[in-house]
């Protein structure tokens, strides 16, 4: 009998194995990330947000696939689209997770798309809410190195933009990727930081 | 027993494994070609996939029973369906047009937009500041766009033939009486109002919206922001005057305070100035907001600006020889608050007041005219999205004023007179969309004048057709009823309102950061009012019987980018117009709509100096005048009118600007018109003497200085 209740439990657990389902679906999305194929991978981060309401990282990637796509497109009614689309999902991450450093700088991030197509028209209303969103994400995460990164990164292209000098932004990249390296992640699919592209920014600043 | 069990639930997996339905069919759009990248997948589950390059779908799933399918993608409307999982089997879906994209239709006809939230801008929010001939006042930028006439002396809107006060100014949606402040004569006005509270300016140069009224010729709609980007105390010191703003933000609520002081004596000590100033130019104004985001996204907002202006002059007049004095004093209150929510399904509710007290004590030779102003608006306005195809909006509004005036000449008695006004008005207007390439705007517009006791009907349509991928014609109509101004009314109660009917044809192509744009316009007026004296009074016989037209084209160029770094734009309005009103013998093109208009503005940044560098230019044709020496009414032209204006702001850094601008940079002496004697001279003849600005040129040197409290915290981290 015992056995025979071993065998239901298991049956049970791998039945309701929402979890499991979750992590395939969410792997998957990144592989097709990976080699490229965008819209893919978009339509499922978009699939598993809308199968799994309450949960903001799947909302959250559905976002991010849109808006770092969105750098270089030349049109506006499709970049207006793909933001609009991007916007809407970074709204469901937040009503799940507010005050959500993640979820800020990739609010900031997406401005700066705006900002990176047309300066004289969303420039002068959206850099100061970039401003703002930094402030806001380091003061939560003061040692989120994603933040730091990403705060050092707009402060530098105004520097650059004002010819000034980028050095005082190497040591906050420094500190970004020590603790990058150091950075223990918790939740499954929290974003990682990127080390690499860490390290090219660095040079940059340097340079 | 155990392995009836395990049998058992055998059979139950075994089962749930055969049990995959396959999902599958075609997607196309309205014209049959197939939709490749759409996203289809069964709502609620991870089941989809992504149309090939055929349309066609694939996938599969162990969902069972009742789904729903559904599939998007962008620039097309959402297609959902409920039935059996079994039934999504070789189906072709047919995807219709999502109106609603940047690339779809837009009514236009008559509008320029600038802001964030415009599918073709105009105008951008910096050019507000940017454009040089402007001086930072948002009418001046807008006066570079055709369809306005250049009438330098005034600095408010004339807008196809029309007079200054047919243009009226919305702020949320809610009237602003006083948008002016005032001045003395041949000196240019500026609007009240801060630039930077804006986040979109409609300009509408006629067949507007049923939601809008007492307007003849044009209406200005300003939107004010929302959410302020962030805490920030901005500081200007100008070589006319200082401004202090702060914003701060909390929870859900933001406050911004703006107070800005101006005096003009500084600069008329090293500048020369044709009057003679006893009071130079002062004024003192504050504004604040307050705003509020409920947690439903619904907003209130409350605005309230005060100003205090004061000057006396002594101007030259050619029929008194020590000039004519003129003193003014003037108190503006401004209050404003509005309220948005959304209720229902897919209701929005807009709901607004505005009061205005506005008192001006003028002195004028030794005679004192001192009028007291108290006016107020109230709106509601529903708005229902039926579907993305079929709107429908409707509201009611009313406005109520009082106006008093005293007239004290010397030794003599006091005349007290005024009038009270209120009209009543309600509106209900249609937006359909045909397909993504064809819209219309259907509304009608009623009003109840109190005053006249008069009862109207004001039709208005629109039609916009998209031909090609940037191109698109626009049709629009409308009547449009004004009440008389209160120059009239104060003295006369017996009128009707007058009127014009619009007819516009618009055609509009836009590429990526290029807009061409050309309008043809007829306009009639009726029921102008007329009156026979030099200028309206006690005794003036006054009747409704005025009339008038004006037609022309106007035409607008932008192109950005294309010279790096440059953006520019060029204007050129042809207007014809001739009107028998106030006290016009005959029918005649008035002084203040000259024929040609042309304005050409150019911004170019330049990196290494961090600077941007502002050029505009303005050209109008040579404005009518009367003279008394020849036979006939407004029968002579002024030569013509040529204005080229600078501007440079230096970026210091990202805090700080330095600003410098000066308008008439060549010092052309303009023209406005001529005031002639009252009598001949020996010889039979009428002397005379030029209109012309207070100075040729005028500049001015700013530093604008912007502290927030991030960038503070940046610096101390940075050490």
């Amino acid at each position: 009998m015992k056995k025979v209740f071993f065998i239901i439990a298991i049956f049970v657990a791998t039945g309701l194995s929402a979890q499991t389902k979750y992590q395939k679906g969410m792997q998957k999305a990144f592989g097709l990330w990976k080699k490229g194929q965008l819209t893919e991978a978009s339509q499922l981060f978009e699939r598993i947000s809308k199968a799994e309401p309450e949960n903001w990282l799947p909302a959250y990637y559905t976002a991010q696939v849109e808006i770092l796509s969105g750098f270089g497109i030349k049109d506006e009614s499709k970049l207006n689209a793909k933001l609009q689309k991007a916007q809407e999902f970074l709204d469901i991450a937040t009503s799940n997770s507010e005050n959500n450093p993640e979820i800020i700088i990739t609010q900031a991030l997406l401005n700066l798309v705006y900002i990176a197509f047309d300066g004289q028209k969303y420039g002068m209303t959206l850099s100061g809410k970039n401003n703002q969103l930094y402030a806001k994400a380091i003061a939560l995460a003061p040692n989120n190195p994603r933040v730091i990164l990403g705060k050092a990164e707009w402060e530098m292209g105004f520097a650059q933009f004002f010819g000034k000098s980028t050095k005082p932004y190497c040591s906050q990249i420094k500190k970004a990727i020590e603790l990058g390296k150091k950075e223990k992640i918790e939740q499954e699919f929290y974003p990682k930081f990127q080390v690499k592209r860490a390290e090219e920014v660095l040079q940059k600043c340097q340079g | 027993m155990m392995k009836r069990i395990l049998l058992l639930l055998f059979t139950i997996s075994q089962f749930s494994n055969v049990a995959q339905t396959t999902i599958s069919g075609k997607v196309i759009d309205s014209k049959n070609r197939p939709v490749a990248g759409a996203s289809i997948y069964l709502d609620g589950t991870y089941d989809g996939s992504s149309s090939n390059d055929n349309g066609e779908y694939e996938f599969t799933t162990e969902e069972e029973g009742l789904q729903t399918l559904v599939i998007s993608f962008i620039s097309y409307e959402t297609f959902i369906k409920t039935a059996n999982v079994a039934s999504f089997k070789n189906s072709t879906i047919k995807l219709r047009d999502d109106v609603n994209t940047l690339d779809a239709v837009v009514i236009n006809a008559g509008t320029f937009e600038a802001g964030d939230n415009a599918k073709v801008t105009a105008l951008k929010p910096l050019d507000v500041v940017t454009t040089a001939s402007a001086m930072g006042d948002f009418v001046g930028a807008l006066q570079t766009l055709p369809g306005t006439s250049t009438v330098a002396e005034d600095g408010r809107l004339f807008v196809r033939g029309g007079e200054a006060d047919e243009t009226q100014i919305f702020v949320d949606g809610i009237r602003v009486f006083t948008p002016f402040t005032p001045t003395p004569n041949n000196v240019p006005t500026r609007g009240r109002y801060s630039p930077f509270l804006f986040k979109g300016i409609t300009f509408s140069t006629g067949g507007y919206s049923a939601e809008y009224g007492q307007a003849l010729s044009s209406i200005l709609l300003l939107n004010t922001i929302d959410e302020p980007d962030q805490e920030k105390t901005e500081l200007s010191f100008l070589t006319v005057g200082l401004g202090v703003g702060n914003t701060q933000k909390w929870g859900r609520n933001s406050l911004s305070i703006n107070t800005s002081y101006i005096n003009l004596a500084p600069y008329l000590e090293i500048t020369p100035s044709r009057n003679e100033w006893i009071k130079p130019y002062q004024s003192m104004s504050g504004e604040t907001v307050y705003r509020h985001q409920f947690k439903d996204d619904s907003f209130l907002k409350l605005y309230g600006a005060y100003s205090y202006t004061e000057l006396d002059v002594v101007q030259e007049d050619i029929n008194f020889d020590d000039g004519v004095l003129f003193g003014l004093q003037n108190r503006n209150l401004y209050f404003n608050t509005s309220y948005k929510t959304k209720f229902g399904n897919r209701w929005k509710i807009a709901t607004g007041a505005s009061f205005t007290n506005d008192n001006t004590n003028i002195k004028l030779a030794n005679n004192k005219i001192d009028s007291n102003d108290n006016s107020a608006h109230f709106k509601v306005k529903l708005h229902k999205r039926f579907s993305s195809r079929f709107r429908l909006s409707m509201g009611s509004e009313y406005f109520v004023t009082h106006f008093k005036e005293r007239f004290s000449p010397i030794n003599n008695t006091k005349f007290n007179y005024g009038f009270n006004n209120n009209i009543f008005a309600s509106f209900v207007e249609t937006d359909l969309f045909f397909s993504k390439n064809l819209a219309t705007k259907i509304g009608i517009r009623a009003e109840k004048t109190g005053l006249l006791n008069e009862f109207t009907l004001s039709p208005r349509a629109a039609i916009s057709y998209k031909s090609g991928k940037n191109a698109q014609f626009s049709f629009a109509y409308g009547k449009f009823f004004q009440n008389p101004r209160a120059e009239y009314l104060k003295f006369h109660e017996d009128f009707s309102s007058e009127n014009t009917s619009h007819f516009i044809a618009n055609y509009q192509s836009v590429k990526q950061n290029q807009i061409f744009r050309i309008e043809g316009y007829y306009k009639a007026y009726n029921n102008l009012v007329k009156f026979d004296t030099q200028v309206p009074n006690f005794t003036s016989n006054f009747n409704n019987n005025g009339s008038g037209f004006a037609k022309g084209i106007d035409i607008f160029w932008r192109q950005n980018q294309k010279i790096k770094n440059t953006d520019y734009w060029v204007s050129y309005s042809y207007l014809e117009t001739e009107r028998d009103y106030r006290n016009f013998p005959v029918a005649a093109t008035p002084n203040f709509a000259p024929r040609h208009n042309f304005s050409f503005v150019a911004k170019h940044w330049v990196a290494s100096w961090k600077s941007q560098l502002g050029l505009s230019y303005a050209f109008a044709s040579g404005r009518n005048f009367k003279n008394p020496n020849k036979p006939g009414f407004l029968n002579d032209k002024t030569k013509t009118f040529n204005s080229l204006s600078l501007n440079c702001a230096y970026l210091i850094d990202q805090q700080k600007i330095l600003f410098f601008a000066v308008n008439n940079v060549l010092g052309t002496k303009n023209i406005f018109g001529y005031n002639y004697r009252n009598t001949p001279n020996g010889n039979g003849f009428f002397d005379r003497q030029a209109r012309t600005p207070d100075a040729d040129r005028f500049f001015v040197i700013g530093f604008f200085w912007t502290i927030s409290s991030d960038k503070k915290s940046n610096q101390l981290n940075n050490l």
